[in-house]
């Protein structure tokens, strides 16, 4: 009977959650604009614990409406020395400053031409009008597991530009990521901009988000594949994954690379790979979708994305061999 | 009253809209762009955290201390109840609270911080009851009661609450003899569904106004659906004389129901009434609007229907369960509409219906866009495309084989009048090529197609009026002066074109007197149960046939010529007789000169009209049974051509198909914006919306996580058909068609959803995760 089992539930009853403050508003805080990174970097160690970075503000003002953050003063990095940079260089690589919005990133020439799959994730954010504020580098420092440019920026090999109280650094992204919201930044540290190499030959990539409908959502899974020809592999190639949404920090399982360099590459390689790719990750159950699920989209999602880019790695080596004679 | 039968030209075009211009530069005024001054004060609600509790304390005393607080009140200052067919709720909790985010204090403040610091100041001592979150086990003995005291509250007469339990109306419904009907059937099917609440979000939040004048009379600004009701409910509950209570209702961004009765316009009267001369503002948050704002009930349904050998429907016993929640003072009605339409448009001989309404510690459940009809016809689209398929027969030849059809009797005894819900079944079935099994695009796909079928009444009291006057002016121009509200519907445009086809003057020629005014406006019950094109329509009709008259018989003397010889086309007062003409302008408002300045003929036109229908009657609280139930029901059909992903169970819409009988589309690009809407809304229930709650508190109060659809989601492929059975006593055969489209839609993706994999989801959403673990454990995927 549906009302006894009601009722043995009510048996066990905790509130453990409760209604969020229905009127939610920012708190007050204090703007804060400087002149340069150095002054920001000493406002920051000065204030430690109660300030925050501002860039596009597309989640920082939305936690802080939530009350979730409550910094006593929002530092704006947009106008500091070179967070304004979006460059292209063919010998050394790309640079994306901290305050370029995405949508810019999406426009440049350069970026569609040399890095689709940075402007193919990036364009999956969100909506457009957020896209308008929302930066990439925003979208890394958030730590957020669902981010979705973050596989792109992975497999891309993003470094970023830290400056802080000694001067400046250089981290790679894979290492920057400590769990969901939390990054190796020490206090005082701002992320300039992030740095990619050229792209390897031959590269090409394909991101795959699962949202609940098809514009602005969240993902409840998000598998990013990057791959390029490599002689030094079995396969003759190089496909790498990346996962959003499926972990406490994006996931780039080693695994999956591995089955795809030591083996041919078939329908039976590719579901291998998707299999390892569904095993090493270990979602939870969410309002957006239960751990079961992700698993089996993690593992279809990932054949499907490896198929695509096996698909175009293909097609350019023969069309690559047809040039050639 | 006689109303010329001859069709005028400009019935069945489409005109622009008459608020498009305003709407489409931003000029149009909603309530939240009216300016009230420096006197402006702003409310903020203190909101009970727990399902159930009493109240022990309140102490607002440091609240009041805080500088800038102007007045607060709870629910001692205000223990009347108030509510729309029983009146079970209070303007503020009293003695005990029954959902999360019910209100418990207001504050009125210089401004919503200070507002929102003493809501935090006030202090609140709770004793924890034990709740109930579902309405099964609520109706059961063994449940808490929520409402001690209903049967003290006081109700309307077609409503059976059960006092001693938590069911507040039991509609029962009984023909025939279902008992003996089940040993002929030669297929049975039973089945029990489950339809999450759901919620309207209309763009533009809540949002009222309320200013206490020296007099001690009320003005109230609202977001509304319906100026009328409040002014009554409010002015009722807080001993306020109606004619003493003013209500101004400007545009509405979005109603869907949410805005119609009273949810939450008393509270900012309530707290107005103790800061005289000061406007008193209360704005609602999207989080209070998922939080707080009413609902679409939650529905439990178990059924179960037989038909013979040959297909035809012999039974069908249809019990349901509705989540009312914490109070059901407008749910009441929706269980009631649920149990006199229990069987959809079948005709059944036996059939056996019990709709509980049923209290929970759930948000409040109330009208919402085609009430208790998509819940109801979920389930019964879907039993039936079971019936037919265990029968052994073609869908759609079983719905045209059990569809009702004019002169039937219903389920309440009422003689169907004429409908065109036959063709609109052909018309469905045709559009999604019907009966020829289709290839999925891909490998990974499955393609499937459904169709069902869904008729609704107004719901609403048995004499629920409407009025309309218009004046005409100087220029030769018509004022229309009107009481249903514009909620995007098309209602100004309809009402105009009404007028200006009755009269004989170009569209051009009308203007809509607004913002709705209870002080100027004519009566309107409520913008609600897609009854404003008929009933609005109708003393839209009579008043413009009265100017008209007037205007006629003012030529008529002073041409000395017979009124039935003369005419106006285009605003010229012709006559077929002596081919004179003259225009309207001046002469509608200063009358026509005798000749030789002997005097003045006519006066200012004033043309006026009511409507009230006046023939529904009561029914047997035992049987359900009378001899006419409702005005009418408008009936329809949709169906889905529909690809389902194996990869990840995501449902993409190939092609949508609809078909309602309008009895005439007065203005048929607002008729298929209204479908192709309705269709959408449906889609976006069926497969995206949910009000998650867990324990009583809602999970998903924002956008992020409560999906809508959105722009993209619109199918690839829509197509709308109207079939036109005139309605006897509606506007030039007019029906409504407001709420319709969206109530056949969860059912229609339901069977196509069957049709693709086989599967039977138990309610939606359907969410694409739902449908692939159901696909995935149901064997089909590799």
């Amino acid at each position: 009977m549906l009302y006894r089992r009601q009722a043995r539930r009510y048996n066990t009853y905790k509130r453990k959650k409760t209604m969020l403050n229905p009127h939610p508003g920012l708190p007050e805080f204090t703007y804060v604009k400087l002149a340069s990174l150095d002054e920001a970097c000493g406002f920051l160690v000065e204030h430690a614990g109660e300030a925050r970075l501002i860039s596009g503000g597309t989640d920082l003002l939305v936690r802080m409406r939530d009350k979730a953050f409550k910094p006593a003063y929002v530092v704006d990095i947009k106008g500091l020395e070179g967070t304004d940079v979006l460059a292209f260089d063919p010998s050394s690589g790309l640079k994306i400053g901290a305050a370029v919005p995405m949508n810019r990133v999406v426009a440049h020439p350069d970026v569609q031409k040399h890095y689709p799959l940075l402007a193919q994730a990036a364009k999956s954010v969100a909506s457009y009008q957020l896209r308008n504020r929302a930066t990439i580098v925003g979208n890394i420092c958030n730590a957020s597991p669902a981010g979705d440019t973050l596989g792109a920026c992975l497999l891309l090999g993003g470094r970023l530009n830290i400056y802080g109280k000694d001067g400046e650094r250089f981290e790679d992204l894979v290492t920057f990521f400590k769990g969901p919201g939390k990054t190796s930044l020490q206090p005082g540290e701002i992320v300039t901009s992030i740095n990619f190499p050229l792209p390897e030959k031959g590269a090409t990539g394909t991101y795959l988000k699962l949202g609940r409908n098809k514009l602005s959502d969240l993902a409840i899974v998000g598998v990013t594949v990057y791959g390029f020809p490599d002689k030094m592999t079995e396969s003759g190639f190089r496909i790498k994954v990346a996962l959003a949404s499926v972990a406490a920090t994006p996931l780039m399982p080693p695994v999956v690379e591995t089955v795809l360099s030591e083996n041919e590459i078939t329908e039976d390689t590719i579901q291998e790979a998707a299999n390892a790719s569904m095993d090493a990750c270990f979602p939870i159950d969410d309002v957006r979708g239960s751990a079961r699920y992700r698993k089996e989209m993690v593992r279809n999602l990932t054949r499907n994305a490896i198929t695509e880019v096996w698909g175009q790695l293909q097609s350019r080596t023969e069309n690559g061999l047809e040039a050639n004679r | 009253m006689a109303v010329t039968d001859k069709m005028p030209e400009l019935i069945g075009k489409s005109p622009l809209r008459v608020d498009v211009h305003g709407k489409v530069t931003g000029a149009a005024i909603y309530t939240d762009d009216i300016q009230f001054g420096k006197n402006l004060l702003y409310a903020r609600v203190k909101r009970s955290p727990h399902p159930h509790a009493l109240i022990k304390k309140i102490d607002t005393s440091k609240a009041e201390a805080l500088p800038g607080v102007k007045v607060i009140v709870t629910g001692k200052d205000y223990p009347q109840r108030i509510g729309l067919y029983l009146k079970d709720k209070n303007i503020f909790a009293t003695d005990r609270v029954r959902f999360v985010g019910e209100a418990v204090a207001g504050v009125a403040a210089v401004n919503e911080e200070i507002a929102e610091k003493a809501c935090e100041l006030i202090e609140v001592e709770y004793e924890l009851l034990e709740p109930v979150f579902d309405s099964i086990y609520g109706a059961s003995p063994d449940a808490p009661l929520i409402h001690p005291d209903m049967g003290d509250y006081e109700v309307a007469n077609f409503i059976f609450p059960k006092p001693g339990t938590n069911i507040s109306n039991h509609f029962k419904a009984r023909k025939g003899d279902v008992d003996r009907a089940w040993k002929d059937c030669a297929a049975i099917v039973e089945k029990s569904f489950h339809i999450p609440q759901v919620q309207h979000v209309p763009i533009e939040p809540h949002i009222a106004i309320a200013k206490t004048d020296d007099n001690g009379r009320v003005t109230l600004w609202a977001s509304s659906q319906s100026p009328f009701a409040q002014r009554n409910l409010i002015a009722k509950t807080l001993g306020i004389s109606e004619s003493d209570m003013r209500v101004i209702a400007p545009y509405v961004g979005g109603g869907f129901g949410c805005k119609a009765g009273v949810t939450m316009e008393a509270m900012p009267v309530a707290i107005a009434l103790k800061a005289k001369g000061h406007p008193v503002k209360m704005r609602f948050t999207r989080e209070e609007e998922f939080y707080t704002n009413f609902v679409r009930q939650g529905l439990k349904i178990k059924l179960k229907v037989g038909c013979d050998k040959d297909g035809n429907m012999l039974a069908m016993e249809n019990t349901m369960y509705w989540d009312g929640g914490a109070s059901t003072e407008y749910g009441v009605n929706i269980t009631r509409a649920g149990g006199y339409s229990s069987t959809g448009p079948f005709d059944i001989p036996n059939v056996k219906t019990d709709s509980f309404c049923v209290y929970t510690n759930h948000p409040i459940g109330g009208a919402y866009r085609g009430f208790g009809m998509s819940e109801l016809h979920t389930g019964i689209g879907q039993v039936m495309d079971e019936l037919a398929e265990k029968i052994g027969m073609d869908k759609v030849e079983f719905l045209k084989r059990n569809s009702i059809q004019g002169g039937d009797i219903n389920v309440t005894g009422m003689k169907m009048h004429p409908i065109g819900l036959q063709e609109c079944i052909d018309k469905v079935a045709k559009g999604i090529n019907w009966g020829v099994k289709e290839k999925a695009s891909s490998d990974n796909k499955l393609r499937g197609k459904g169709i069902a079928i869904s008729w609704k009444a107004p719901a609403m009291p048995p004499n629920a009026g409407s009025s309309a006057f218009i004046e005409m002016n100087e220029d030769g121009t018509a004022t229309v002066n009107v009481g249903g509200q514009e909620i995007g519907q098309g209602a100004f445009t309809v009402a105009a074109q009404i007028a200006a086809a009755t009269i004989g003057l170009p569209m051009e020629d009308i203007r809509i007197a607004g913002p709705l005014d209870t002080q100027y406006s004519p009566y309107e019950w409520q913008t609600v149960a897609s009854r404003l094109t008929w009933s609005m329509g109708n003393a839209v009709r009579f008043a413009a046939a009265d100017a008209r008259r007037q205007i006629l018989e003012m030529v008529a003397e002073a041409w000395d010529e017979d009124v039935d010889d003369l005419d106006i086309i285009n605003g010229i007062v012709v006559s077929y007789r002596s081919e004179k003409e003259m225009s309207l302008k001046n002469i509608a408002v200063y009358g026509i000169p005798k000749e030789d300045d002997q005097g003045w003929i006519g006066g200012p036109v004033v043309g006026q009209g009511s409507f009230m229908p006046s023939y529904v009657t009561g029914l047997d609280p035992e049987t359900g049974q009378g001899p006419r139930a409702v005005v009418h029901y408008t009936t329809g059909a949709q169906g889905f051509d529909i690809e389902i992903d194996k990869d990840t169970g995501k449902i993409e819409i190939l092609k949508a198909v609809t078909a309602f009988d309008v009895g005439r589309a007065l203005n048929p690009e607002l008729v298929k914006a209204q479908m192709e809407g309705g269709m959408m809304q449906g889609i976006s229930s069926a497969i995206f919306e949910e009000i998650i709650l867990e324990e009583g508190v809602m999970q998903n109060p924002s956008f992020v996580d409560y999906r809508i659809a959105t722009t993209v989601d619109v199918p690839r492929v829509m197509e709308t058909y109207f079939v036109e059975v005139p309605q006897d006593d509606g506007p030039f055969g007019a029906r409504g068609i407001g709420e319709h489209p969206m109530t056949p839609t969860i059912a229609a993706l339901g069977n196509a959803i069957y049709d693709a994999t086989g599967i039977r989801l138990e309610g939606p959403p359907f969410l694409p995760e739902k449908v692939y673990l159901a696909m995935k454990d149901a064997g089909i995927l590799d």
